[in-house]
């Protein structure tokens, strides 16, 4: 029973990682049709950021500044490359991105090195709650306290900001609000810029995890693609639910076939696509 | 025995009702034009019949077969062609690569790895005589993409001869074209109806195209019909004038 | 359906220059095993491209089925029998019937779509060999096999141990291949492949099943791709998991875009350029895979084309 838990709770973080990463991913795919294989060294570098900032400004304000500042690196990148790529065959962006990520890991390696960095949050937040439940530490808690708010607050802007509606439509019908008078190009900027400091606030949380490495967001990335395509490729809902069926499921399958934890995400999504193609949130028709 | 008959057909995307219990009986021989304003339901008719999807109520049926819920590339096997208000071709291949493989697949080459000589000569003589027919032949080796706007669509209809149609769905065939060009394809649908015998649907907004050519034709707005006659009758329909005419092109 | 049609004479060039490949590549700083490399990886970028620059659809997941081949060539030759063509058939027989099974799953998708269920299927795979590791040797890869010479009755042609006769009998594999694909993209099959990659609505609309035809370049492309990972498991004597990497994926799509997804030949160009390359600059920098990365976003961004389309643009103005 015990060991249930601790997995069980081990995969809910996990999900909450999955889902972190695959909101931002979904975001941007879902606005710009843009694939960002360089999600996951955006990931990397807002936890680098995160551990050369923090013995300035504190661990507090890095968690806050080191996804802007990865945020506008993305801005810049979106604005400067990413930008001229969007009215073309959906190969060039996929491709652009896919050389950014060699770019980052590369870079990353060669700034902070290829061992495994230490970034310790606050000590008090290593305690666990108990010591019967020794894995649930505090800061465990936080992160999915942080993920929790996050998504929340995600939700509620794209209900009822007016940035929020607008990319929401402009997912479903970008003429349509183009044509409105809204400024397209300024909103997709703006959008990646927000997935963009998703990922790096992810990188900061998974810092203060484990370690920071310099692959460390290719592990999660491949994952966060499963969570999009599980939970249907356009409805954010779907990728918050399909990241944590994947999170828990991985935890879960720990337990009993632990070589197999890895493998249950690439199962659900082959059910999946076999049972219900479009996701099991998707709608039918948004992505063929 | 209508060749093409549809039945009190409604579309709808969510709440929106596109097309409102729309019914029309095409004999085989007839030129039909559809017209009416901008948002009328035309290509939303046309995207009905020719399968793009189905209806929300109604049924088709071609040659009094059910096609309903046909697939488009089934319908066009059964004979229905259609061409697109935005010319859809193969733009970087040249005029005679695109009858081509209209012409392959219509002859059920279609999977085929190689073709026997004699086939290839059967194949080529084909495609020349679709392409005389629309007055193609000076242009079979341009790249259709680099081609005027009349001459593109002349080559959109000539893809479409090459399925051996029953009836031709004709989709603003005229758009965006100047005086020249909608003669050059007004004449080549005429000749395609008067000399070939093909039967023809067609949705335009140009009335001169129109009422030169239809025999029969049906007016919609806001998704319904809502006259139905032969020119003479429909030129002095006082509704269609209120509702259509006095915005003309 | 050919555009500027390389004439005769180009072709006969391009073939003088593959045939004659171990005289001159230790000319200019090469060597044969490199030029086996080059036509092993330019088979499977000329393959993906059957797809992608011929029908117009993008997978990012081919190397999965180049990694099938690679391993299924080197589990035969270690588990079944010392037979080199057995070993190629059988590698191609597993990574054609991956692409049959998992293309089927996913033919009525396209695009960005398409894609991303390429690239998830494709790290199934690698996974899968990376776990698995009393078959497959886990992360360390497939060792314990080797080429195998060749029996033909009255002659042996020593693969194994001489480099050149392993080089001509890769270039004999790539020849096949390559003049199959290149007949089948002159066929009318081939023809309702372009048409699709031109105008999807508008195949459809002449009545071509596109979901079906899709699978079926999809099936061709997997299968000759997966003869190219076979070729490198006989290359190296070894398969790892890397070749299943969507990394590997990747190269693939960029040896494509780089030589010219439009041209036959192009993607041949594509990995001889890339292959060159990145020995290149592995040797002089450690950080080789930020300038490959960068090299990634140029050509993206001002050589979409790749060098032969640019080539066949100044020809035509």
């Amino acid at each position: 029973m015990e060991l249930i838990l601790f997995n069980g709770f081990n995969g809910l973080i996990i999900g909450a990682f999955y889902v972190l990463m695959a909101l931002g991913l979904s975001l941007i795919l879902n606005l710009s049709g843009v694939i960002n294989f360089a999600h996951g060294g955006f990931l990397a570098i807002g936890g680098y950021l995160a551990y050369t900032i923090s013995p300035y400004v504190g661990f507090w304000a890095a968690l806050v500044i080191a996804p802007a500042l990865t945020a506008c690196l993305g801005i810049a990148i979106e604005r400067t490359m990413i930008r001229r790529l969007y009215g073309r065959d959906p190969l060039y962006s996929l491709l652009l991105t896919f050389g950014l990520a060699f770019i980052f890991e590369d870079m990353t390696r060669a700034i902070w090195g290829a061992q495994g960095l230490p970034f310790s949050p606050p000590s008090f937040l290593n305690q666990p709650i108990s010591l019967d439940y020794f894995f649930v530490t505090y800061y465990r808690l936080f992160m999915m306290a942080v993920v929790g708010i996050i998504v929340l607050g995600l939700f509620l802007f794209l209900r009822y900001t007016r940035l929020g509606v607008r990319i929401r439509a402009g997912t479903l019908d970008l003429e349509t609000v183009s044509a409105l008078g809204v400024n397209v190009r300024a909103l997709r900027t703006m959008n990646f810029g927000i997935g963009i400091f998703l990922a790096g606030l992810a990188g900061v949380l998974a810092g203060g995890n484990l370690s920071l490495e310099p692959t460390m967001g290719a592990n999660v990335l491949m994952p966060s693609f499963v969570a999009i395509i599980v939970g249907g490729v356009g409805s954010l809902p779907g990728t918050l639910f399909g990241g944590l069926l994947i999170g828990v499921a991985s935890g879960l399958t720990t337990v009993w076939f632990p070589s197999a934890s890895e493998a249950v995400i690439y199962i659900i999504m082959a059910v999946v696509l076999l049972v219900r193609p479009r996701g099991l949130m998707g709608e039918e028709g948004i992505m063929s | 025995m209508s060749l093409l008959r549809i039945d009190n057909v409604t579309k709808a995307f969510g709440s929106l009702v596109a097309v409102r219990g729309v019914s029309l009986a095409v004999e085989p021989g007839e030129m039909r034009a559809v017209i009416g304003p901008n948002g009328a339901g035309k290509t939303t008719f046309f995207n009905l019949i020719s399968g793009l999807f189905p209806p929300t109520a109604g049924a088709i049926f071609f040659d009094e077969q059910n096609v309903t819920n046909l697939a488009p590339h089934k319908r066009v096997a059964l004979g229905m062609a259609r061409t697109f208000q935005i010319t859809e071709i193969f733009p970087e291949l040249s005029v005679a690569e695109n009858v081509r493989v209209g012409v392959e697949v219509a002859a059920g080459y279609r999977l085929r790895p190689w073709l026997r000589r004699a086939e290839n000569i059967a194949v080529a003589e084909r495609v020349a005589e679709i392409l005389a027919l629309t007055n193609l032949t000076g242009k079979a080796d341009r790249i259709v993409g680099e081609l005027s706007h009349g001459d593109q669509r002349a080559a959109e209809i000539s893809m479409a001869l090459t399925l051996k149609p029953r009836i031709l769905l004709l989709d603003e065939p005229t758009a965006g074209m100047g005086d020249q060009e909608t003669y050059d394809v007004t004449s080549l649908i005429r000749r395609l109806h008067r000399e070939q015998g093909y039967t023809i649907v067609l949705i335009e907004h140009d009335m001169r195209v129109v009422f030169n050519l239809a025999d029969r034709i049906m007016v919609l707005d806001q998704g319904s019909v809502l006259a139905e006659g032969t020119p003479q009758e429909i030129g002095a329909n006082e509704a269609v004038q209120a509702a259509y005419l006095g915005k003309a092109a | 359906m050919k555009r500027a049609s390389p004439p005769l004479a180009w072709l006969a060039f391009v073939w003088f220059m593959l045939l004659a490949a171990p005289l001159w590549l230790p000319y200019i700083g090469g060597y044969t095993a490199l030029g086996s490399r080059v036509l092993v990886l330019g088979l499977a970028a000329m393959s993906l491209n059957f797809l992608l620059g011929f029908t117009g659809v993008l997978s990012f997941g081919h190397a999965a089925y180049f990694g099938l081949g690679a391993y299924g060539a080197g589990l035969t030759l270690k588990l079944l029998a010392p037979s080199t063509p057995l070993a190629i058939l059988l590698g191609v027989a597993l990574g054609t019937a991956a692409g049959a099974i998992l293309g089927a799953l996913i033919a009525r998708r396209r695009g960005v779509y398409f894609a991303m269920v390429t690239i998830a299927f494709g790290q199934v795979f690698y996974f899968i060999a990376f776990r698995w590791n009393t078959l497959t040797g886990g992360d360390d890869g497939l060792r314990g096999f080797s080429r195998q010479p060749i029996d033909l009755g009255f002659f042996r042609v020593d693969i194994l141990n001489d480099l050149n006769a392993f080089y001509y009998f890769v270039l004999f594999c790539f020849a096949v291949a390559v003049a199959i694909m290149g007949f089948l993209l002159r066929s009318p099959l081939g023809r309702t492949l372009i048409a699709i990659r031109e105008n999807e609505r508008r195949a459809r609309f002449l009545g071509i099943p596109v979901d079906q035809h899709i699978w079926l370049s999809f099936v061709i492309s997997c299968a000759f791709v997966s003869m190219a990972g076979s070729l490198y498991a006989l290359l190296n004597n070894f398969a790892d998991p890397k070749s299943l990497h969507y990394t590997q994926s990747g190269d693939f799509v960029i040896m494509a875009v780089m030589g010219g997804m439009r041209s036959f030949w192009g993607p041949l160009l594509g990995a001889a350029v890339f292959v060159v390359l990145q020995d290149y600059l592995s040797s002089v920098t450690t950080n080789w895979q930020s300038l490959i990365g960068l090299m990634f976003i140029v050509v993206v961004l001002f050589f979409p084309r790749g060098f032969l389309g640019f080539v066949q643009r100044r020809i035509q103005s």
